[in-house]
């Protein structure tokens, strides 16, 4: 029994198994999860000299400046240009690379699926080029640090992040009788403000309407990226760009009181009952099912209400559950884990960039989400014919080299040993070589399920 | 009109038809199958434009007389465009599609929504796709629906371009996605090793089928693989590969093809620009496939549709809001080309929607019901009780399509 839930752990809330990480998880997998949540965050050395937020801001975002401001010639100032965009996509692989070898490495695979979970809430994603140095310190400055924590302090440190401030164009946003609205021909941008209640507090049936977005658009003017280094983490407020004035939202209203404003109003949106919910929600369809009981939702929104949105409490909750601790697993490995769970199981080092073709290959590169509802937690928009080709080619590759260096019955019982069905032990068996053997493994439904 | 088309040698196929149990190909007794008009055989495409598509930058109203004021910074001057009466015209960007218009091969829908009022990407998504009234009002695709009330004999009638099944074509009726990137299928002794394996798995059983299905008809393997990437030469690249497979006589009968990119909230451009690539890449599809279908041309429609528009006037940063109305474009020889459909509202501020937006005056599911009714035969009582059940009231376009 022990065994089996060692294997839902692992998968479940995990990326599946190291070798050998299945029998240390049985002697008690629930105390594996709860150490996971008592540790105190500390910064990974996986991401030991990597910059921080001010750092890429003054960096990577005053050369683009500089390049706009310099006075070389035309074709030279486009050379600069396509350098400097070179070097950011390099370290963007780069950046990629190292959170996804934190997660390959992890001892604390839980944690690490939540930092990813976290990052998808609040999707920024590198397919805005404004964005695309700053996403990957997005996740390490804004989630990581919060993860235990409140939902409010995350939800209020995104939304300052240049990442966010860049990705969903309120650096930019100006209040039409700021001083510097009403110098002419700026406005606002009502993107940030809906994307927070929809995406990521009170969902799109929270509540809320167009009126509700203008205001909360008018509170968030001001919210912008600190170019110059006077402000904090990136973060700046600027008076003069900010729309006076009272403003209501959700029927409350807030008086002038410029950065204040959204400071309260994001507060107060944390822990509304509809965040709640659309929180336990998410959680329930990530690590749950696809299609998760209302009962089991109503009891994550629960405890998010009770705890004033403690995140850890909900987690809790959340592995106290008895319908976690079953069998068959339900949900499809998202991509991404999917690569992770190969990784982990194969116990080897892979260069960046193939790292990169792997993720490419099937769709879901590390801090790209296509839209700012971030990837799809659902298995129907993971599983088709062709994303199971490509699955089945990385899993060849990966096995055409493994083969020399583990057996196939040691790989079956390290990684789906507990959980694996007569028809797979019985394939993997009849296999006609131990890479084929391997491919099928790795290719079976146990192992791609969580 | 007769079609007759070589297809490859058949011997992988005939083992991978047994080996996954399906029937791909009707007995022919040799290598050439043929096929006529009227039978089952019209195709159709739907490109989904995700994240909403400035239809007035796309197909501008530039002779109505408040556009250049309402559109501010926005309006796109004269050399921008490409006119195709004098009322409207074209981004230059469209140059495929505008040949095809010339041609008659062409149309333009617009001031054109979706039934959803409100301005939520996602939840606008899901009521484009499902056919449902509002968001989430139906949990399978109205392209999956048609299909299921479709008579025809392919066997792979359905077809999604890319990894995965897009909720448009999700449902009971399976599906297979196809994308010419791949390395085709792994080798016989795998796929017959995963099948039983899968045997137990409905989702894998079903997805590895589907595979197998539509890799016998690319009957591919792995060569003349296309690299995959964005813009328009990897778009152009990519249709071309699919509409090869459409133009199989047991090719699918209903694909998609999903572009994304649409949300310029910022720093959308007018002549060229970020929007200006985007029309580019959407137009590489509608030149690529009227390419790559050949003779089948003439028996297909494609339909561009996005969720919903944007504010007619820019934004605080160079860009537009999300809005309502859009255009929706058309193209194939089943198109009554040619034409803008469309009643067009009016840009004045006492006109717009809600003050801000295109108002839409059409239902993009009367565009839909007649590309089902009057192009692929579907009767107009199987569309309104298994496809669009909650919009009786709500008529087929007349004249849209040719019959």
């Amino acid at each position: 029994m022990s065994s089996l839930q060692a294997f839902i752990a692992a998968n479940r809330f995990g990326f599946g198994a190291r070798a050998g990480e299945l029998d240390s998880i049985a002697h008690d997998p629930i105390r594996w999860l709860s150490v996971q949540m008592d540790a105190r965050y500390a910064p990974s050395p996986a991401f030991d000299g990597l910059p921080d937020t001010p750092a890429i801001v003054r960096g990577a975002m005053g050369q683009m400046r500089s390049m706009r401001q310099s006075s070389a010639d035309p074709e030279a100032q486009r050379q600069m240009q396509r350098d400097a965009q070179k070097s950011m996509r390099e370290d963007f692989i780069h950046e990629a690379a190292a959170r996804t070898r934190a997660a390959i490495a992890s001892q604390t695979p839980f944690y690490e699926r939540l930092v990813h979970f976290w990052s998808n809430h609040f999707t920024v994603s590198s397919t805005k080029r404004q964005s695309l140095p700053l996403v990957a310190a997005f996740e390490r400055d804004v989630i990581r640090p919060h993860i235990m924590g409140h939902f409010g302090d995350m939800l209020l440190a995104s939304t300052r992040h240049p990442a966010m401030l860049t990705y969903l164009d309120n650096a930019r946003s100006i209040g039409p009788n700021s001083r510097a609205g009403k110098r002419g021909g700026k406005g606002l941008n009502e993107n940030l403000a809906r994307e927070i209640m929809e995406l990521h507090t009170l969902g799109v049936n929270g509540g809320y309407g167009q009126g509700d977005v203008v205001a909360l658009a008018k509170m968030l003017t001001g919210w912008t990226v600190d170019m110059d280094g006077r402000g904090t983490n990136g973060f700046i407020f600027t008076p003069q760009t900010h729309e006076p004035g009272e403003k209501t939202l959700l029927g409350i209203d807030y008086p002038d009181s410029g950065v204040a404003e959204a400071e309260n109003a994001l507060r107060r949106l944390a822990v509304h009952p509809a965040t709640a919910t659309f929180i336990a929600t998410k959680l329930a369809q990530h690590f749950i099912s696809d299609t998760p009981s209302q009962v089991n939702i109503n009891t994550l929104a629960q405890s998010f209400m009770r705890s004033g949105g403690k995140l850890s409490d909900v987690y809790r909750t959340l592995i106290a559950l008895p319908d976690v601790w079953r069998l068959p697993l339900p949900k499809i490995k998202t991509p991404n884990d999917y690569i992770i769970s190969l990784m982990r199981a194969a116990g080897s080092d892979i260069d960046d960039r193939r790292l990169a073709g792997a993720f490419r290959a099937l769709g879901q590169i590390p801090f790209s989400a296509p839209s700012p509802a971030g990837w799809s937690d659902q298995g129907k928009d993971w599983m088709g014919g062709e994303a199971l080709l490509r699955r089945i080619e990385i899993a060849q590759n990966i096995s055409g080299v493994l083969h020399t260096r583990i057996a196939p019955d040691a790989l079956l019982a390290q990684t789906i040993g507990p959980a694996a069905s007569d028809m797979t032990r019985s394939a993997v068996r009849r296999a006609g070589s131990p890479a084929e053997a391997l491919t099928l493994i790795f290719a079976s439904p146990e192992f791609q399920r969580r | 009109m007769t079609n007759t088309i070589t297809q490859k040698p058949l011997s992988r196929r005939l083992l991978l038809q047994g080996l996954c149990g399906l029937a791909m190909l009707p007995v022919c007794g040799g290598m050439r199958v043929s096929f006529a008009a009227g039978s089952g055989d019209a195709r159709f495409v739907f490109i989904i434009l995700r994240g909403a598509m400035d239809g007035l930058a796309a197909v501008a109203p530039y002779g109505d007389k408040n556009y250049t004021q309402a559109r501010g910074a926005m309006a796109l001057p004269r050399s921008a465009l490409t006119p195709l009466d004098d009322f409207y015209a074209l981004h230059n960007s469209f140059t495929s599609f505008g040949k095809l218009y010339t041609a008659g091969e062409a149309a333009v829908v617009h001031a054109v929504a979706t039934p959803y009022r409100e301005r939520s990407h996602f939840d606008a998504q899901n009521v484009l796709e499902s056919g449902a009234a509002r968001p989430h009002g139906a949990r399978d695709g109205w392209l999956n629906r048609a299909l299921g009330v479709m008579h025809t004999a392919s066997k792979t009638p359905g077809l999604a371009v890319g990894q995965t099944i897009p909720l448009a074509l999700q449902g009971s009726v399976d599906v297979s996605s196809y994308s010419p990137s791949g390395d085709g299928l792994p080798p016989d002794a795998v796929l017959i090793a995963l099948q039983g394996m899968y045997s137990g798995d409905a989702a894998f059983a079903s997805a590895l089928s589907q595979a197998v299905g539509i890799h016998t008809l690319a009957d591919d393997d792995g060569m003349g693989k296309v690299k995959g990437g964005r813009g328009k030469q990897a778009m152009a690249q990519t249709v071309e590969a699919v509409g090869k497979i459409i133009a199989d006589p047991n090719g699918p009968r209903i694909a998609t093809i999903e572009i994304g990119g649409w949300d310029t909230h910022a720093q959308q451009g007018l002549e060229n620009g970020a929007l200006a690539n985007n029309f580019a890449t959407l137009d590489a599809a509608f030149g690529a496939l009227k390419e790559s279908l050949g003779p089948l041309w003439a028996q297909t429609v494609v339909l561009a549709a996005t969720e919903f528009g944007r504010t007619v006037a820019g934004n605080g940063t160079g860009g537009t809001d999300h809005g309502t109305a859009s255009c929706a474009l058309l193209a194939g020889g089943g198109v009554n080309g040619g034409r803008v459909y469309a009643q067009w509202p009016g840009l004045d501020a006492t006109q717009l929607y809600q003050n801000r937006d295109l108002r839409p005056t059409l239902d993009l599911r009367q565009v839909a019901k007649a590309i089902l009714r009057d192009h692929i035969g579907i009767s107009a009582g199987d569309i309104e009780r298994d496809i669009f059940a909650d919009s009786v009231n709500l008529r087929a376009m007349d004249g849209l399509i040719r019959v």
